[in-house]
């Protein structure tokens, strides 16, 4: 089984990285950690990195999942070589662009593209955000599925992945305490459906639904709250059409021996329990 | 001697609540329609007062009346000499203050009132002894709603009306925004505010709910019912109460509040500035209500 330990990163492809990055600081309020002409990486927590966007296609899209090692690593690409999934084995470039010790790159079932890395690098210096949205990290990632049910047993029989709840048949997934890291989304190919960043407290919700609202960026969800997690969220569009979250009050898994997924009805009172209407 | 005693004493209130808030409507089914499909309070049977609803354990805090001219608010005081004495003092510093007639008490479920006015208009009704209901509320849809919180109040006299509420009646100004006065006569942050204005009236009537959810599921049940929010929802960086604001019947505006704030004893009221961001931290604005703007009135 691959254990994963923790979601590090998304990469994405862009074809004008210039307002990338001005979303990313401006609106998203993430920090630059380091930027060469053809990428940005952008911090938003204690790692070096969360968020690389990179010259490219929009539809270049990767999910980065920490492993232990690279004993590990090799099991993961030989566990998944056997079930016929092509892994690419990181070059050292490949690695220096992603900041990580080695990695791996497959595709899910669905065709979402990620990666599995070592080591990834952390920063001495301590995050410092470019606008006051109170970010605390960078925290789960929505995935395309085209069949939430073989996706689910992947992530859960191949992968170390748990499931918390479920809305209809469609997965969210722990691989630590954190209710989930991975939540599935019913789509008609691969991608990253969302991208979350949690904020300290349901203020800075509230605070960047005004500030974006006020920059003219389309707000396609909320304010509003997840039954699911507990957690309080806003999501909105960024460049490429790619969705972003700030959320607060994930609960945590606290009792992982004994923990049951509760099924909720596939309708719009189990995505927000305050009455806000999706329209993404 | 025990007069004395008092007067060394730190003054304690002798307002005890606020009891009510008495609407003059010209069409009252519009407006009885509101109070229960969209606040969700409970209808009170009443041959006297055919609209009067619940909020709390307390036999109605709501009144829509087509007998009145203008609003008023009920304020409880603690005992007749209290009363006696307030209405001494109101009346020898230039308000008007009567007695309510025997019906007039009937009406407003009290033992006994006086109805002063204040410096720009406003009625309040000092009352003693105002009906509790045996019977627990019970409210016509889920909000949420705890009770009657807070009323805002306009003010075209802010001296006069103000000299009213603190030497006279004795609450307490908590806070202020620009010249937006809070006033606090229990343990809570506020349950007046006085807002300055070019005519009297109610800015807002505001009822608690039990939870930030029950707050944003009614932000978003007013929505859908293309009810108006005027301001919010929002949170008030002074009482830290959060808010929604929305348009009720016939030009009055209600509010359901979650999260305000109690105050210290030794609380000493802060000046915030007069900008949106004193009256909203979250960054909502105010745009159809003049007394919730941020400019100085005029």
């Amino acid at each position: 089984m691959i254990e994963l330990k923790d979601l590090s990163y998304v990469r994405f492809g862009t074809s004008n990285l210039e307002d990338a990055e001005s979303f990313a600081t401006k609106c998203l309020g993430l920090q630059v950690g380091e930027q060469s002409g053809k990428a940005v990486y952008l911090r938003s927590d204690d790692r070096a990195h969360t968020l690389c966007y990179f010259e490219g296609s929009p539809a270049d899209q990767v999910v980065g999942f920490e492993v232990e090692d690279e004993i590990e690593l090799n099991a993961a690409a030989a566990t998944l070589d056997h079930l016929g999934h092509p892994v690419h084995a990181g070059t050292n470039t490949e690695c220096g662009l992603r900041k990580v010790k080695a990695f791996i790159g497959f595709k899910d079932p669905t065709g979402n593209q990620i990666e599995l890395v070592v080591r990834p690098e952390r920063s001495g210096k301590r995050y410092f955000a470019s606008r006051d949205a109170g970010i605390t990290g960078f925290s789960h990632v929505g995935l395309s599925t085209t069949d939430p049910v073989r996706d689910e047993r992947f992530w859960t029989q191949v992968c170390n992945a748990r499931v918390s709840d479920r809305i209809g048949d469609v997965a969210l997934m722990r691989v630590n305490a954190i209710h989930h890291t991975i939540a599935l989304a019913p789509g008609p190919g691969p991608g990253v459906h969302h991208v979350n960043h949690q904020v300290e407290s349901n203020d800075d919700v509230l605070r960047s639904f005004y500030h974006l609202s006020g920059q003219r960026v389309p707000i396609v969800f909320g304010p509003g709250r997840h039954p699911t997690s507990g957690a309080r969220f806003l999501y909105f569009r960024g460049p490429d059409g790619m969705v972003f979250e700030y959320s607060v009050g994930v609960d945590a898994i606290e009792d992982e021996e004994t923990h049951r997924p509760r099924s909720f009805g596939f309708e719009p009172s189990s995505l927000c329990m305050w009455g806000s209407k999706r329209n993404w | 001697m025990t007069s004395m005693n008092a007067s060394a004493a730190p003054a304690r209130c002798p307002l005890i609540q606020l009891c009510y808030v008495r609407l003059a409507v010209q069409t009252p089914q519009p407006a009885a329609a509101f109070a229960t499909d969209v606040l969700g309070l409970q209808h009170v049977p009443s041959d006297l007062e055919p609209f009067l609803y619940r909020s709390d354990q307390r036999y109605y805090t709501l009144c829509f009346t087509t007998d009145a001219d203008r609003p008023s608010i009920g304020i409880e005081i603690s005992d007749d000499r209290g009363l006696d004495r307030i209405a001494e003092t109101a009346i020898g510093d230039g308000f008007r203050a009567r007695e309510a007639t025997r019906n007039e008490c009937a009406q407003r479920v009290v033992r006994r009132a006086i109805i002063v006015e204040d410096a720009s208009g406003n009625e309040i009704d000092l009352v003693l002894r105002p009906a509790l209901s045996g019977r627990r509320y019970f409210p016509s849809r889920d909000a949420g709603v705890t009770g009657l919180q807070s009323v805002g109040v306009r003010s075209r006299a802010m001296k006069d009306d103000l000299k009213l509420w603190t030497a006279i009646l004795g609450a307490k100004v908590t806070d202020r925004v620009g010249e937006i006065t809070y006033l606090g006569i229990d343990k809570m942050h506020h349950r007046v505010v006085l807002h300055p204005s070019d005519k009297a009236g109610i800015v807002y009537v505001s009822f608690g709910v039990e939870s930030l959810d029950a707050l944003m599921q009614n932000n978003y049940f007013v929505e859908e019912r293309q009810i108006k929010v005027l301001h919010g929802p929002g949170r008030e960086p002074a009482s830290g109460q959060m808010f929604v604001r929305f348009a009720g019947p016939e030009g009055y505006v209600f509010s359901y509040g979650y999260g305000l704030a109690c105050v210290d004893s030794d609380h000493r009221p802060r000046q915030f500035t007069l900008e949106a961001s004193s009256l909203c931290e979250w960054g909502s604005q105010c745009v159809d209500i003049a007394e919730l703007q941020p400019t100085p009135a005029s």
